[in-house]
């Protein structure tokens, strides 16, 4: 079927049956989805087209079969394309890094609404051990 | 070649070499990350055994040497430093993504606050408050370097502001829960509008004679298609994505997609690097179509026993209250 630029009356009746016919099977496999999804790795490599062959066979045939993952896959190229302009942000050299301890600090207690003793439990054992030392020095 | 046995146990001594010299080249550019090359090695092969167990076939040492040789090796190099929990790393880290991080769940998220807690929440889950067997488990570990770490940070919010919104919402069926997350929510009443139209439809045809062998035989066609066929053809139908967004896609010369339908191309070998258009989708999807119309009337002719003129009946009740988008139009709006 060539394209030439007019509407093959054949082609879009099939259209139309084959549109009505996947939405209603999407609309069917809905209610009994897969269990067993993509790990981000495979959605992300396949999104970005870095898979083999050998590799991609499995991948699409279960976006075939499961709705959900091949939402995600549609959702991922939509912001792919949303943030396509989007430079990479240079990292800038001459600030001290911060602690990764204090980042997750601030966003744990956000999260808990607690402060972060429980869960960094050695930085409560270094502040002990620095109050110790400072004692020890006054003394 | 790769034997059975070696998939189950050691990689070829090629591959040892060329893990060892990608290691080398990552920790030179970053050489305060601390990554140890037993580490990076360890990653390196549990990716490589993954692919062998999915290829049924033999796979050449020269593939997998290849096949390493395509992992995004800095990116995976940066995860298992801030896996490990390396502060340099963390702080290239927070410094080249969370900007990132927090436009793309700006872009998803609904409102400022739940946006903030995606980002807050992804980053607690990279850096790990989970301890199995006495270590701390990062979400960094499970990156392979397959893909971008940038796309896989995006897939990992996507995923983290699904679960948010499952968790908020109890009784959220999943197309639900999906279709309210992102652009996909813009299509939400797509398959409903359909469904009813659909249901009508078949109304109409069960009063006819030749609905059942309408269905039967666009459902065989449909089944007969390659997988390939099927999933660009979910993608357009029923994902509702644009011709430039499939582009978008298959932008990548390795895509799966793009590299089917090339390979059943005539024209690919003389510029297999070509940009992938809009139009070409549409040819894909036009020969994609050709195809199920062949099939479909293969199938009432052979296995419904249909003469031609009842064929055409079949192909007029399968078009009754066409409203379907049309696939010209659509091009013209991207």
């Amino acid at each position: 079927m060539e394209h030439t630029g007019k509407i093959n009356s054949e082609e879009l009746r099939i259209q139309g049956l084959l549109d009505r016919y996947l939405n209603r099977q999407a609309a069917a496999n809905s209610l009994s989805a897969q269990e067993n999804h993509l790990d981000e790795d495979s959605l992300t490599a396949f999104v970005e087209g870095n898979l083999s062959e050998r590799e991609s066979k499995p991948i699409v045939s279960h976006l075939v079969d499961c709705s959900f993952c091949r939402h995600v896959t549609t959702e991922l190229v939509r912001l792919d394309l949303a943030f396509a302009d989007t430079p990479a942000k240079v990292a800038v050299a001459e600030k001290q890094p911060s602690k990764v301890s204090e980042v997750l600090s601030g966003i744990l207690s956000r999260i808990f609404g607690t402060s972060d003793e429980a869960v960094f439990a050695h930085q409560e054992e270094e502040k002990v051990e620095k109050k110790e030392i400072e004692k020890d020095q006054k003394e | 070649m790769v034997t059975e046995a070696t998939q189950q146990s050691e990689l070829p001594k090629e591959c040892e070499s060329v893990m060892e010299e990608i290691f080398n080249r990552c920790a030179e550019n970053a050489p305060n990350f601390g990554v140890r090359l037993d580490c990076f090695k360890e990653s390196l092969q549990k990716t490589a055994r993954k692919y062998l167990l999915n290829s049924p076939e033999n796979v050449s040492t020269r593939e997998l040497t290849d096949f390493l040789r395509q992992i995004q090796a800095d990116d995976l190099f940066l995860a298992l430093a801030c896996s490990n929990g390396n502060e340099r790393a963390w702080w290239e880290f927070d410094q080249n993504h969370r900007s990132y991080l927090e436009r793309v769940a700006r872009h998803l998220a609904s409102t400022d606050i739940d946006a903030q807690e995606v980002v807050d929440t992804v980053y607690v889950e990279l850096y790990g408050t989970r301890v199995v067997d006495g270590e701390r488990v990062s979400k960094f570990s499970t990156y392979s370097g397959r893909g971008s770490l940038r796309g896989w940070l995006r897939t990992v919010i996507w995923h983290s502001l699904v679960d948010l919104h499952r968790a908020s919402h109890d009784e959220v069926s999943l197309d639900e829960m999906t279709e309210n997350v992102g652009e996909g929510f813009a299509h939400a009443s797509f398959a409903e509008t359909s469904l009813g139209g659909e249901d009508e439809m078949i109304e109409k045809i069960a009063k006819q004679r030749y609905k059942k062998a309408t269905v039967s035989a666009i459902e065989t066609a449909f089944a007969n298609l390659d997988a390939h066929e099927k999933l660009l053809l979910l993608y357009y139908h029923v994902e509702s994505m644009k011709l430039r967004e499939i582009a978008r896609m298959v932008e990548s010369q390795n895509s799966p997609l793009r590299d089917w339908f090339q390979r059943k191309s005539p024209t690919r070998e003389k510029n297999p690097e070509s940009r992938i258009h809009e139009s070409t989708i549409m040819r894909w999807l036009e020969k994609s179509y050709a195809k199920v119309l062949q099939l479909f009337r293969t199938e009432l002719r052979a296995k419904h026993e249909l003469r031609e003129d009842e064929i055409e009946i079949c192909m007029e009740l399968a078009t009754q209250d066409l409203a379907s988008r049309n696939l010209y139009q659509n091009l013209t709006t991207t």
